[in-house]
């Protein structure tokens, strides 16, 4: 039940991706997880496997919808087909939100299918927050924004991401979808501390985490969604769940795609994470003691790197 | 829009399309070099394309061999930037590359596995539709035949080919040995479709190509009966004509039949 002063919609609890590697698994079993996120671009075709599968999981399970192409802060025209695509999908779904990424993905009509980072000043936070209220009065709803993972700093940027998040958020009045994992990942490639991160965000409109593994190269980190999630993530977990209270969380995997029950068993350990931090006993040794995690230094992640030194398929 | 956001993003798509121009002195050096940073999603931008053709041509993967296919990707990539908001797209203008470009042009059978294979794609997500039976034939009033029209499933894919390339995506299919390419003496007629969630192909002969063509642009069936006197007897005709659409029936081809 949402309090009428809430920005956000009631939590769903602990949810994964749908993935096609899991449709039947998903269909044949009982029901093991609250909710599923689609990529939304997965699902807007004309029909066939896809759509089949997605009426027949939503007609059990509340769906969310995460879109990569939006591209919320190109300096292109936002794309009217995709906004027309998308709400075609909303009709259909009827999901319990919509969300994307704060990045951009090309210009001049090119799609880079990447997440691309912006330069975080007030040209582009004018820019972002003007394009947010235009895709929410097309939408008829407020959008979850995601942070991204980086491998780039602008000279250009005058604020942290964190900052620049929240700017966005406030003027544009959206909500936020926080990406643990991304926040970790970036922290090493750009060596801030993640809390720093946490306590910049806005907790009434944080309505979804994403939990996701990534690959640590050793001189940086490279967001891959290939690998389960590593202790450094699960700790900052638990700091974003202590800050922001019972969220939507969800684990993102899209490559290397284990058996279902694999991805259960790991959200179990959010579940349980969660619940061992709101609890009402957590809460009175927080009081005592406080709370801290490591912040991760570039040096630390060399020496920490506890996921075996990966490479992308090809250099 | 000419705003130092749009410059800057011009000049970072431009590195990333390129591998050229002035976008590493917007980027900060510390731990990592800016060229390092920028490189990082070079090397992603290519990859995350490399692996949606993959996905999507198989086959031809398998008859050039990873690193040729791999070679032969980021020279697509590099000639066919996306335009569509779907990577679901990207695939779609590589059997053109293929028979434009060199030295891939010389092997045109390269070209044609492309298009096979784009073809199931397209057949893969089309648009559902519900199917006409046998039986909704057999209820069809004699004296209606002649004006019958058929709406075919939309997933039906027409297309002629040249080259073996169905057999060497079968092949490539069930893990045999990949035949040679070979050339017909003239180009042959296949549809693709889908029923349920398979995908089916199949080889047309003249009058069943042409055949199913007119009905896909909607004559009916005393106007294709007439039109196939050119292969087959006028006695025949029109049995023949209900022979073919019985079997495109049971094959799931045929959406509706329209009085
Ligand atoms: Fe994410």
């Amino acid at each position: 039940m949402a309090a009428a002063s809430s920005l956000t919609h009631p939590p769903l609890g602990f949810g994964l991706g749908l993935r096609t590697d899991h449709y039947e698994s998903i269909l044949a079993g009982p029901r093991r997880v609250d909710w599923f996120e689609i990529i939304s671009e997965n699902y807007m075709v004309p029909g066939g496997k896809p759509l089949h599968f997605l009426d027949r999981v939503r007609a059990e399970y509340p769906l969310v919808m995460h879109g990569v192409s939006l591209s919320i802060g190109s300096t292109d025209p936002l794309n009217r087909d995709y906004l027309r695509d998308l709400k075609i999908l909303a009709e259909r779904v009827q999901p319990a939100w919509i969300s994307d990424h704060l990045c951009w993905g090309g210009v001049a009509g090119k799609n880079l299918h990447d997440l691309l980072p912006l330069p975080y000043n007030r040209e582009t936070l004018e820019h972002v927050a003007e394009r947010v209220q235009q895709v929410q009065d097309f939408l008829g709803r407020r959008l979850l924004l995601e942070n991204v993972s980086s491998y780039l700093t602008y000279k250009r940027s005058e604020m942290s991401e964190w900052e620049f998040l929240r700017e966005v958020s406030e003027r544009a009045d959206c909500l936020i979808l926080l990406d643990v994992n991304n926040i970790y990942v970036s922290s090493v490639n750009h060596g801030f501390n993640p809390i720093d991160y946490l306590e910049g965000i806005p907790a009434a409109r944080v309505q979804q985490f994403h939990l996701a593994g990534h690959r640590n190269l050793e001189t940086h980190i490279i967001d891959t969604h290939d690998e389960p999630i590593v202790d450094p993530v699960w700790n900052l977990y638990r700091e974003a769940v202590r800050r922001f209270g019972p969220v939507s969380t969800m684990i993102e995997r899209d490559d290397n795609i284990p058996p279902y029950e694999e991805l259960l068993t790991e959200l179990d350990h959010a579940r349980a994470i969660a619940r061992e931090v709101l609890s009402p006993d957590a809460k009175a040794r927080e009081g005592r003691n406080g709370c801290s995690i490591a912040a991760p230094s570039k040096a630390g992640a060399r020496r920490g790197a506890s996921v075996a030194a990966a490479r992308l398929p090809s250099e | 829009m000419d705003t130092t956001l749009n410059k800057l993003q011009g000049d970072f798509q431009r590195y990333l399309l390129t591998l050229d121009g002035p976008m590493a002195k917007e980027v900060v050096s510390d731990a990592l070099d800016a060229q390092t940073r920028l490189g990082i999603y070079a090397d992603a931008y290519r990859l995350r394309l490399l692996e949606a053709l993959q996905t999507d041509f198989v086959a031809l993967r398998a008859v050039l061999g990873d690193d040729e296919f791999d070679a032969m990707g980021r020279a697509y990539i590099d000639a066919y930037p996306s335009q569509h908001y779907s990577i679901r797209h990207f695939g779609r203008n590589l059997s053109r590359f293929l028979a434009e470009t060199d030295p891939y042009r010389a092997t045109p059978v390269l070209a044609e596995i492309a298009r096979f294979e784009w073809a199931m794609t397209d057949a893969f997500d089309a648009q559902d539709a519900t199917v006409a039976t046998v039986a909704d034939m057999a209820a069809v009033a004699p004296g209606a035949w002649p004006s019958l029209r058929f709406g075919l499933h939309p997933s039906l894919q027409r297309i002629e080919l040249q080259w073996n390339a169905p057999p060497i995506w079968k092949a490539v299919d069930e893990n045999t040995d990949i035949p040679e390419p070979q050339q017909a003496e003239y180009p042959i007629g296949w549809m693709l479709w889908r029923n349920e969630f398979k995908i089916y192909f199949r080889s047309l002969s003249v009058d069943q190509a042409w055949m199913l063509d007119q009905l896909l642009t909607g004559a009916t069936f005393s106007e294709v009966c007439e039109g196939l006197t050119e292969w087959i007897d006028a006695q025949h005709v029109a049995a023949h004509a209900a022979g073919l659409l019985k079997q495109w029936l049971e094959d799931g081809l045929i959406a509706t039949i329209d009085y």
